[in-house]
């Protein structure tokens, strides 16, 4: 086969993206029909190792793509979801505002992340990973009518996190002295640090990670829903924890032992508690599996940092599990805002019985992101307990915690979405298209297919580590320790029965977890964080509006200078020359002498 | 020789036939503007002429001699022919904004004679290969430019006009000493000859300083950018002139042309000019973050951005310099973009308060997405054009070790992004302030959309523009003879 069949996969949809623009009443049809044949040929070369290369600007940046085990891997991931997305679309977004444009957006931005995957070259990386910015601007902005503002948001923060990534970039291929990307290993200290750090904003902010996350919660209520199920809950986690994992095994190496490691596991470790905790609360169907996108990213994140063999390929198990869950969830909060219109959970409740498949398919994806065997959540999350474990207790108990509050909130949503009294309001809800429903059914059996016959996936995730790392051991199949699976199954009753406690107590699902959320001490913080009190953008914000003030007052004083300073000195300057301007004669005649004796002096010397 | 009229045609034209266009406008005002975007489009055909000969590395040289040294000599390599291009076509896609934007005003005439004017002594600045003809052309461009700036004639308008021309007159004349005492040293103003006597002693710093400050005050970089922003109250085209195809890009030009091309800049001043550029990155973009005028927001992002070109070429290694003169291009082009969007948004909403503004995406959507995708250029976005010429500035920089100062533009990059949006946010999202103002003009309208889709194609042809910039960077760099 031939090299240049990488160049398809870019192009593709990159046309049929651009040509949507101009066909407003088929952009569903191409973008169904680019996505499909993207499917296809990704299935082609999966098994291949292909790479092409044009010179492109000189200085070392040629056109390069590469396809290899891993990135086969995630661009036939990203294929696949993109095709289910669509395809869940066209019925979805029929009849909305601006749903060309959507689709053009859609079909752009998976043109730039299988770029971004497939680039062998860091600037040609570079290129479609920032381009991304902008297709997620532009699908953000066909939502709501604040959709607008979330959009700024969102570019504002990974487009300073992107920035970051760029220096970093010019750093490593300055100590590379390469920008090919499978060329370069480095060492993490000194010079090199600060690269590794700079590529890891780059790569965590993509993949929503706290301090980066702000955006999600906001996006999940004015962007349109098929954007939330694509981009923060499939592909953001793709292109970020792929490039994540590249930093950490090829461009880099990531010692156990370098202080790198740890810096990972709790960015990680606080990620998926402090996201839970925020996701525990929430009225809001999406909205709450929004902060569930940022909390499970942690745990990839952790798996990852543990630089062990468990921890990564626990972690990159984690990454295609909650692409598929997370995203089906994501689904079935759209159909659900289809068919009842609303998403808040305050007005749903007992639609489980009208809408019998979405219910399904969320209590399958529902039970996998909460680690219930034998789904693929269980299995990723299982590995990476094995891997926190190993380098710290407290890792593995931020994890386990983290797993607590998942369940709860899930518990809590399931109840108040799907069980409990029917409105009279919800009467009338149905089952939604089946262009709606196939997408869902798919992600949830292979939900399933993942857990019960995880060696699908695993063996060729051990296969991007290598066999010099994994150094004999195989990882799939049941979990080898049992305590950590028993562990496991504990904390599950428990959010099980902390669920029923709370409904006995309050009265309804929607309720089940007040006891928590007005917790002495807890109360005051979530009511703050309710009120974006915490929000880093914010925080941020206010910061760079500090340093403005600063640079504005220099500024200010500079332009005194001239309009006052100057001024007042050339008067002054120019009012005492006018004393020797008197009008008189013999004054003049003075002055000349003066100046004739200067003269002289002058010329004698 | 051929080539020799070519440049001569290209620098001429506009200065010659700028005289002509108030004679023309007495008697037709469509064949005056018909005439003076032909003039400037001379400048910009012969220019693109050059490109193949500058790109084979023959320089095209003219030269004339005149009493006292003070010859006339032009050359054209790949430097200034990447130059002239840049600033002609901008020129020309302004003066055919202008059709619409000025003819609402008085002194028409003027306003032609003037901006072909400008552009011709700015054609003849990068031509130039003498100090003496350089120096001349240079005023001329601070003459017109103090004429321009004044335009309104409002009283304030006249002061802004005199602070401008008298900040840069009198980096002018500092430059002009130093010019002076490089004569005193080489014998000659030819820049040839200058070259080969300072190949092996190095420049003073005294003359270093004098020649900064002459560059430093037309490029309105700190501490002497004040005017920049002040001259804001010149007519629309006018200012997209001023910040992105002629004056400031004059100072960048002239640094180019002295301190990369013909001397070797002394180790201490690599790092001054940096540390300088960056203080002016970041104080103009943070001020650009609080003020409320347009016009001036836009302003101070230029201040900012002239601090990146700065920085590139202060570097001085062929990344970094291939990277400013390919921001050079990108920010040229995106600037205008943004101030011909600000000059349709002031006159069709008769504010240029921004806090008074809102809500325009509605009613102006083809202003509004254009100015979006200049800003992306300008934030250095891929697929713009803007993303590669950023890229390459902090490579060169990087590549340098200059970590420090690296991290100071990068705050600056960040302040971008965050005070192009609060922009945008004011200007076109939320409330409509104007339910009853439209689009401006089909010819105002279609520019601004033509800069727009010249920032994306700037992007995704990047490769050409950037073998004329390596071309001419390997020249400047003496890395081929």
């Amino acid at each position: 086969m031939t090299p240049s069949i990488l160049l398809l996969l870019v192009l593709i949809p990159l046309i049929s993206g651009i040509a949507s623009i101009f066909m407003p009443k088929r952009a569903s049809l191409v973008s169904l029909l680019a996505t499909t044949l993207n499917l296809l040929i990704s299935i082609m070369v999966f098994k291949q190792g292909l790479s092409y290369s044009v010179p492109w600007l000189g200085f070392g940046i040629d056109l390069s793509l590469r396809l290899y085990n891993f990135s086969a891997f995630i661009i036939l991931s990203i294929s696949a979801f993109s095709f289910l997305i669509s395809l869940y679309s066209v019925v979805f977004m029929s009849g909305r505002h601006k749903s060309n444009q959507f689709f053009s957006y859609f079909l752009i931005n998976i043109a730039f992340a299988t770029g971004a995957i497939l680039a062998d070259n860091f600037i040609v990386m570079l290129f479609f990973w920032e381009g991304l910015l902008l297709t997620m601007f532009g699908m953000i902005s066909t939502g709501t009518k604040e959709a607008f503002r979330t959009a700024i948001k969102a570019f504002i923060i990974l487009g300073i996190a992107d920035l970051c990534m760029m220096v970093g970039i010019a750093l490593t291929a300055h100590l590379a002295g390469t920008l090919t990307i499978s060329k370069i290993n480095l060492p993490i200290h000194s010079l090199g640090g600060v690269a590794f750090i700079l590529l890891i904003i780059g790569a965590i902010s993509k993949s929503g990670a706290m301090p980066f996350h702000s955006w999600i919660p906001d996006a999940a209520t004015d962007a349109p829903l098929p954007f939330m199920a694509l981009v923060p809950a499939a592909f953001e986690k793709l292109v970020g924890i792929y490039f994540l994992t590249r930093i950490c095994l090829d461009i880099f190496i990531l010692d156990p032992k370098s202080w790198a490691s740890p810096l990972l596991m709790i960015i990680g470790s606080i990620t998926i508690i402090l996201a839970v905790m925020m996701a525990l609360i929430q009225k809001e169907y999406k909205r709450l599996l929004s902060y569930h996108a940022i909390s499970q990213v942690g745990y990839m994140i952790l798996g990852v940092g543990t630089a062990m063999p468990a921890g990564i390929i626990g972690g990159l198990f984690h990454m295609i599990n909650n692409a598929m869950y997370k995203s089906c969830l994501f689904l079935t909060g759209g159909s659900v805002e289809k068919s009842a219109g609303t998403t808040d959970l305050g007005k749903l409740g007992g639609i489980g019985r009208k809408m019998p498949v979405t219910f399904a398919c969320f209590i399958i994806t529902a039970a996998a992101i909460s680690g219930v065997p034998p789904f693929n959540g269980f299995f990723s999350k299982e590995l990476v307990y094995d891997g926190a474990l190993e380098r710290g207790v407290v890792f593995y108990l931020a994890a386990l915690v983290g797993s607590f509050f998942t369940a709860a909130s899930f518990l809590k949503l399931g109840h108040a979405a799907f069980l409990g009294k029917i409105s009279k309001e919800n009467e009338n809800v149905k089952e939604v298209h089946a262009a709606m429903l196939v997408p869902m059914i798919i992600i949830a059996v292979a939900c399933i297919v993942f857990g019960v016959y995880n060696y699908l996936p695993i063996s060729v995730i051990q296969s991007v580590l290598g066999e010099a790392r994994l150094e004999g051991h195989n990882f799939w199949g049941f979990p080898a320790n049992m305590t950590l699976v028993a562990l496991s199954v504990i904390v599950l009753i428990g959010a099980l029965l902390n669920h029923l406690f709370g409904v006995k107590k309050f009265g309804s699902g929607l309720k089940a977890v007040d006891h928590i959320h007005y917790a002495p001490g807890l109360s005051q913080i979530y009511a703050k964080a309710e009120k974006r009190f915490f929000d880093p953008y914010d925080i941020g914000l206010k910061i760079v509006g500090a340093i403005a003030r600063i640079g504005w007052w220099c500024d200010k004083f500079i332009d005194w200078i001239y309009d006052n300073l100057v001024v007042r000195v050339t008067y002054i300057f120019s009012d005492g020359i006018r004393f020797a301007h008197t009008g008189n004669y013999s004054f003049y005649i003075v002055w000349s002498m003066v100046g004739m004796i200067a003269v002289l002096v002058f010329l004698i010397r | 020789m051929k080539e020799t009229y070519i440049i001569l045609a290209a620098v001429f034209v506009p200065v010659l036939g700028s005289f002509l266009l108030p004679l023309i406008g007495r008697f037709s005002t469509r064949i005056r503007n018909v005439a003076s975007f032909l003039f400037v489009l001379t400048s910009f055909l012969c220019s693109l002429a050059l490109v193949s000969s500058a790109m084979a590395g023959k320089a095209v040289v003219f030269s004339r001699q005149l009493p006292l040294g003070f010859n006339l000599s032009f050359t054209a390599d790949g430097l200034a022919v990447f130059m002239a291009c840049v600033s002609s076509s901008i020129s020309a896609i302004i003066i055919l904004y202008s059709f619409g934007y000025i003819s609402h005003y008085e002194n028409q005439n003027e306003y032609y004679f003037m901006v072909v004017l400008f552009l011709g002594a700015m054609m003849g600045l990068v031509f130039s290969s003498n100090l003496i003809p350089l120096y001349i052309f240079w005023e001329i461009t601070a003459i017109t430019s103090w004429r321009l700036i004044g335009f309104f004639r409002e009283k304030t308008h006249v002061f802004r006009a005199d602070k401008a021309f008298l900040v840069t007159v009198f980096g002018a004349l500092a430059m002009l000493i130093g010019f002076i005492s490089i004569y005193q040293q080489a014998g000659s103003f030819e820049l040839s000859v200058i070259k080969e006597a300072f190949r092996t002693n190095p420049l003073p710093g005294m003359v270093v300083l004098l020649i900064l400050i002459g560059i430093l005050s037309k490029s309105a970089t700190l501490p002497f950018h004040t005017w920049l922003p002040d001259a804001g109250v010149a007519p629309s085209p006018v200012t997209a002139l001023l910040h992105a195809a002629v004056l400031v890009k004059i100072g960048v030009y002239v640094f180019a042309r002295l301190f990369v091309a013909t001397f070797a800049l002394p180790e201490l001043w690599h790092t001054v000019i940096p540390v300088i550029a960056g203080a002016s990155a970041l104080v103009s973009a943070a001020a650009a973050l609080i003020e409320t005028d347009i016009k001036r927001i836009i302003a101070y992002s230029t201040v900012s951005q002239i601090g990146f070109i700065f920085f590139g070429l202060a570097v001085g290694n062929e990344i970094g310099v291939i990277g400013a003169m390919l921001y050079i291009l990108t920010h040229g082009l995106a600037k205008a973009g943004l101030f011909l969007s600000a000059g349709i948004i002031e006159q069709n909403t008769k504010t240029k308060d921004i806090t008074k503004l809102g809500g325009l995406m509605g009613t102006m959507p083809v202003t509004a997405i254009s100015f979006l995708f200049c800003a992306f250029s300008v934030m250095g976005v891929p697929p713009l054009g803007g993303f590669f010429s950023k890229y390459l500035v902090f490579s060169g920089a990087v590549n340098r070790g200059d970590l420090w100062i690296a991290g100071v533009f990068l705050l600056g990059a960040f302040l971008t992004i965050i005070y192009l949006f609060r922009l945008f946010n004011l200007v076109f999202l939320g409330k409509s302030a104007f339910p009853q103002a439209r689009e401006g003009s089909l010819g105002m309208v279609s520019c601004v959309a033509a800069l727009a889709v010249l920032s994306v194609l700037s992007g995704i042809f990047i490769s050409y523009p950037a073998k004329v910039a390596g071309v001419s960077v390997q020249q400047m760099l003496g890395m081929i003879k």
